[in-house]
């Protein structure tokens, strides 16, 4: 039973470049796509994090999965790209709106503060130049064990092959730390033409240094826990979810845990059903 | 079964059925084998370098294309098989014709037989149908369509004959149909 995930789709202001975006994911088999809010602030002045427009305002109908009956899924994701420590703000109002939360430090330090201590789901690893560090097992393991995820994205090794060549440096060196668990492979895409469709991107995890399981996990398996990781951020340690009744927010908005059914999932809620 | 002679194992490879996807479907019947080929050939020359180039100058092969329904059958030897499928996400486009075609490959199915990835491709395009059907635009359409589909037969006729010309493997555009 596989899933297939792409938790990166850049989210550009062209709406029918996005649904295109959404139509071809769709084909290609993903039944969760998130799509991605990329905030990157400068030290010169304050700038908005930006806020995540409603699914059923980019799109009116949602394309049917291939293989399967069910409408795509589509979450909100934030990635702030950070170069230095205030960039991040824990707490901050803006970040309940997204689904997901990523950060991509630039710095040793800040890596090993992404790891040990920020209440993230994703820490992306930069592609577009050579990393100036080594990932040092400590906090890659301390990543692991607080179920935060590494990113690695393909799309800009399609474009052009500078980026190519840092992007497999990266994910290489990454891989030896973190000996291929905890990994999720996703495009970043920004046209239809740039995504690849999920058995490609496995084998593609081959020349990211990952072994055929480890690959396909990357792929459906680990998205799966980092959705549920993410849900826990919005609850009590995953148990404990509170949400206006008023709201009609079933399909997209509910947890984001359970990737088929869009709805939370059997075994958690199970005892509730009974009791009422 | 009968048991492999010698001489087969040389010829032993992965069948990889692809799927071109491009952002303009009527530009898919420029599309010709050679032009797939050589652009497969350049993409895991410039991924993989001599090495590569060398491994896909033996055994491998373009064995089919659908122009209409852009659906392409790589042939390629087994022992390295997923070093040339690394190479395929790098693909952006095909040059055909003095044009160039901004696309993509999709693998839908890996096959040790042209046969399993024949049934897989026939099962594949059945489920197409089923997701264009919806998207007709009246009733009329729909009973058009479904008509021209009970219309449909095999040109090889009973389902034997369909077999042994698949063992010979030798005409294998006349065994693919579109629809079961």
């Amino acid at each position: 039973m596989s899933v297939f995930m792409d938790l990166n789709l850049i989210y550009t202001g062209d709406r029918t470049g996005l649904r295109t975006l959404l139509e071809t994911a769709a084909h290609l088999g993903f039944s969760t796509v998130a799509i991605n809010y990329v905030f990157e602030p400068t030290s010169k002045k304050k700038q908005e994090i930006p806020t995540p427009t409603p699914i059923n305002e980019l799109i009116d109908h949602l394309p049917v999965v291939q293989g399967r009956s069910r409408p795509i899924r589509v979450l909100n994701r934030l990635t702030v790209v950070m170069s230095d420590s205030s960039h991040f703000r824990p707490n901050a109002t803006e970040y309940r709106s997204f689904d997901l939360l990523a950060v991509q430090p630039t710095t040793e330090k800040l890596f090993h503060a992404a790891c040990m201590l920020y209440d993230v789901d994703i820490i992306c690893i930069s592609v577009s130049e050579k990393l100036p560090f080594f990932f040092k097992r400590a906090p890659v393991n301390g990543a692991a064990d607080r179920g935060v995820v590494f990113e690695v994205s393909y799309s800009a090794a399609i474009r052009d092959s500078t980026l190519r060549r840092y992007t497999i440096a990266n994910a290489i060196n990454l891989m030896e730390s973190c000996k291929g668990r905890n990994v999720i492979l996703s495009s970043a895409a920004e046209k239809a033409l740039e995504l690849r469709g999920p058995y490609d991107v496995t084998n593609l995890g081959l020349l990211f240094g990952l072994s055929d399981g480890d690959a396909k996990e990357a792929v459906c398996s680990t998205c799966r826990s980092v959705l549920l990781h993410a849900e826990t951020r919005k609850t009590a340690s995953g148990i404990i979810y509170t949400m206006r009744s008023c709201s009609d927010s079933a399909g997209q908005e509910g947890a984001p845990g359970d990737p088929e059914h869009g709805d939370p999932p059997a075994a958690k809620r199970h005892k509730l059903v009974l009791t009422q | 079964m009968r048991p492999r002679l010698v001489s087969d194992v040389s010829s032993v490879g992965r069948y990889l059925l692809c799927e071109v996807i491009v952002s303009d479907r009527s530009r898919l019947l420029l599309l010709d084998d050679r032009a797939i080929a050589i652009a497969v050939k350049a993409t895991v020359a410039r991924i993989h370098g001599d090495y590569g180039a060398a491994l896909c100058s033996v055994g491998f092969s373009v064995k089919y294309l659908n122009a209409h329904t852009g659906i392409v059958f790589l042939r390629m030897p087994k022992r390295c098989y997923k070093l040339l499928w690394s190479a395929l996400p790098f693909i952006t486009s095909i040059e055909t014709r003095g044009e160039k075609i901004q696309c993509f490959l999709n693998c839908l199915h890996v096959g040790g037989t042209i046969r399993t990835c024949q049934k897989f491709l026939i099962r594949y395009n059945t489920q197409q149908l089923h997701r264009m059907l919806p998207k007709c635009k009246n009733e009329e359409e729909k009973q058009q369509v479904s008509q021209a589909l009970l219309n449909c037969t095999l040109v090889g006729g009973t389902d034997e004959a369909f077999e042994d010309e698949l063992r010979s493997e030798e005409d294998e555009e006349e065994c693919l149909p579109n629809m079961p």
